[in-house]
């Protein structure tokens, strides 16, 4: 399990719900803030527009004919029967100065700062007024309706001026907070009450039941909860798909890794889209892998090549001593029987020295000197010491050789040369050619090796630098070629640089080219 | 029993010809496809010895034009040892296969075995009345008592103990007993044929004038 949450799909889940969950825990609330906000606020507006028209009633004169008692008559009238509590006007707090009252002005519409209201005097209670609400104003507050507001008024002393039909009973007036005359409001319970004191000291509070609005805000609450918990869940199944779709890349490449690393080398990545990053990276690895499988195949075919090379030479070896070796021989066949080992074992020993040579060259052990030399001289060399092989063979060797001058090593590149006239020679018809020719042209220095020989099959050509190649699969053994010959005249003469190559039509014989460096390299050393 | 054996190489060539020589079979030798596939075509050997990397014509194609007109058994010798080359050579028509180098102790196991299958003989151990002959050792026993036979008398009696029931013509014993080089005289088969009777019994081979010689169920 924790191996599970440590996969990267998780820990990106993880994190991704994290982040999820805190924006739209963020989103909603502030969403669910600001609706509260603004219902309360609606509310509380309302309230204020209601205290300031009641205060207007309460200052202002007595409406003339236009104003109403409030629908429920009695409540006036309610008011003035019953006395206001006598209360010690210090309990109340003491009264600001007169000069400080127009710090604190009534919001809106409220009385103007410093305008006597009532008598004025703080100290005395002032005489139960008539207080009857324009009709205008008087249908807000109509108890028929579920949201409708409710007032109460209260005299400085704390009677209850006048109040509305559907307001419930509450039994203290709000607390004078000092001297603060702006709105003050209140929540009792469901309740959202108003209430303000004027200069003199009564007190009026508008209040109304946001029991619904309440309600409203909780289903809203409920609603983005709700829709939270959906656009998350949607979200962190996108998540997931995404992810998915992320890592897919990456668990295929893994797999097939495991693959390769199990050992079948010939799996590759399915790298449809190579322009994001990790096409990129499939594509590099898949070539890489490659590149894996071919030196790996090449290893295979090698080490098999060299044992099958030995195979032969052993089973002479086997072959000749266990059958000698089954009863008494005379001295001939004694003697017979370790030349045939001999032979084998020669055969053997050239395949090693082969091997190990073409291994020195493969590692960029072999020391190449760099020199300059008259290759033509060079050519002229080994064209000696091969005439005989051809005289016997009856083949003709012509050569055009002037003085070319090329930087690299000799002895190397005698051995490149005296290999190409040797094959020359074995796969030449009897009575043939073999032209050599040398020259400088463009910096480059060209040697070329032509035979009129069978020449090499089309589909045999691209191989014969191929290590074990053998044009024609003949194992005359007695020759002991290997078919190392061309792979090794090959690395020499790419180690100085050049290129070889070859071309034939069958029947025509077979040319081969060398191209050196006209021996730019070390240009400072003397000519050999 | 004669055999053929078709491999490039001289010196092994030379020492497997020797060794089968003297375990007694009339040998013959190619050293390279064509030539080969032109002997096994025109004898009936017992056996085919085909060496797989061949000049001219390689094994699998000599052993591909072989069994077009030829039934006779053939042990490859390869130097690869990888399955789908085993499976490559059973597939045309290989009856068994020895990977270079071999031991030549198996490989003359191997070969014995091919033949006696080949006579619908599972067992190296034949007897037909009071002779016993062991075809792995090359050893004949009368009633229990070892037998010095030469090698072309026991190669003539293997060879009629494998045939048993069959009456074998003198071609076909010249055919299978006596390599390319012999050049042996018709009448010595007779005086093989006198000295093995004197060794096992008179009755032991049966004589069908016109037809040739038999060892009777």
């Amino acid at each position: 399990m924790r191996k599970l949450f440590k996969s990267i799909r998780w820990r990106l889940q993880i994190w991704y719900g994290l982040i999820l969950v805190v924006v739209l825990a963020g989103f909603g609330f502030t969403a669910f803030q600001l609706e509260r906000g603004r219902q309360l606020r609606r509310v509380d507006d309302e309230s204020r527009v209601r205290i300031a028209a009641l205060f207007r009633v309460l200052r202002g004169p007595q409406p003339q004919g236009g104003g109403l008692p409030p629908r429920d008559g009695g409540l006036p009238g309610d008011a003035q029967h019953r006395p206001p509590p006598q209360e010690d006007p210090l309990r109340r707090g003491p009264l600001p100065p007169e000069d400080e009252l127009p710090r604190n002005p009534p919001p809106q519409d409220g009385p103007q700062p410093g305008r006597p209201f009532g008598d004025g005097n703080p100290g005395r209670n002032p005489p139960p007024r008539a207080f009857s609400v324009p009709a205008e104003e008087a249908r807000f507050y109509d108890g028929a309706e579920p949201n409708s507001y409710y007032y109460i008024v209260w005299t400085r002393d704390g009677h209850e001026l006048s109040r509305s039909a559907n307001a419930p009973v509450i039994a203290n007036e709000p607390p004078r907070a000092g001297a603060d005359l702006s709105t003050d409001i209140r929540m009792r319970g469901e309740v959202r009450e108003s209430f303000q004191f004027t200069p003199p000291g009564e007190c009026v509070l508008v209040g109304r039941s946001i029991g619904p609005d309440l309600a409203e805000l909780r289903r809203l609450a409920w609603l983005l909860t709700g829709v939270g918990g959906a656009v998350l869940l949607l979200g962190l199944a996108g998540g997931w798909w995404m992810a998915t779709r992320t890592i897919q890349p990456i668990e295929e490449i893994s797999a097939t890794a495991v693959k390769i690393a199990a050992g079948d080398l010939s799996q590759r990545i399915n790298a449809t889209d190579t322009d994001n990053e990790l096409g990129r990276l499939a594509s590099v690895l898949n070539s890489t892998f490659a590149r894996l499988e071919a030196a790996f195949a090449q290893q295979g075919r090698f080490t098999s090549d060299v044992a099958h090379e030995l195979r032969t030479p052993v089973s002479v070896i086997l072959t000749q001593t266990q059958t000698t070796l089954n009863r008494d021989r005379t001295a001939p066949e004694y003697r017979e029987t370790v030349e045939a080992c001999q032979r084998a074992a020669q055969r053997m020993r050239r395949l090693i020295t082969s091997m190990l040579e073409l291994a020195r060259l493969d590692a960029g052990q072999e020391q190449m000197k760099r020199m300059r030399f008259d290759l033509s001289a060079t050519t002229q060399d080994c064209l000696e010491l091969i005439r005989p092989l051809a005289e016997e063979r009856g083949i003709a060797i012509h050569g055009e050789l002037p003085v070319v001058e090329c930087a690299g090593d000799p002895e190397r590149l005698a051995q490149v040369i005296t290999n190409l006239l040797t094959n020359a020679i074995q796969y030449n018809n009897h009575h043939g050619e073999v032209r050599v020719t040398a020259q400088q042209q463009d910096g480059i220095v060209l040697l070329v090796v032509a035979d009129t020989g069978k020449g090499i099959a089309a589909e045999e050509l691209p191989h014969v630098f191929e290590r074990f190649f053998r044009a024609d699969k003949s194992r005359t053994g007695a020759s002991g070629n290997a078919g190392l010959g061309l792979a090794i005249s090959k690395a020499i003469v790419e180690a100085h640089s050049g290129t070889i190559e070859v071309s034939s039509k069958p029947g025509m014989g077979a040319t081969f080219t060398i191209r050196l460096p006209a021996g730019a390299v070390a240009a400072a050393e003397p000519v050999a | 029993m004669r055999v053929l054996i078709i491999e490039d190489e001289p010196d092994l060539l030379r020492g497997l010809a020797q060794a089968l020589r003297e375990e007694g079979y009339a040998v013959d030798t190619a050293e390279e496809g064509e030539e080969g596939l032109f002997k096994a075509e025109g004898s009936d050997y017992d056996a085919l010895v085909l060496d797989v990397m061949l000049p001219k014509l390689d094994g699998w194609q000599v052993l591909q034009r072989l069994r077009k007109t030829k039934k006779t058994p053939v042990l490859m010798l390869t130097a690869r040892d990888q399955t789908r080359d085993r499976v490559k050579g059973l597939d045309t028509g290989a009856d068994d296969y020895v990977v270079k180098p071999f031991d030549l102790p198996e490989l003359l196991a191997r070969l014995r075995a091919l033949i006696r299958r080949t006579a619908n003989q599972t067992r190296a151990r034949i007897e037909i009345g009071e002779v016993a002959i062991d075809t792995a050792a090359r050893n004949v026993f009368h009633a229990n008592v070892p037998v010095i036979l030469t090698a072309r008398e026991y190669a003539l009696v293997e060879y009629l103990a494998l045939h048993r029931g069959e009456v074998v013509t003198r071609t076909t014993l010249y055919e299978h007993l006596f390599d390319e080089d012999d050049s042996t005289l018709s009448n010595l088969l007779d005086v093989h044929v006198s000295n093995i009777r004197k060794k096992l019994g008179h009755e032991f081979i049966v004589t069908r004038r016109g037809h040739g010689y038999c060892i009777e169920l």
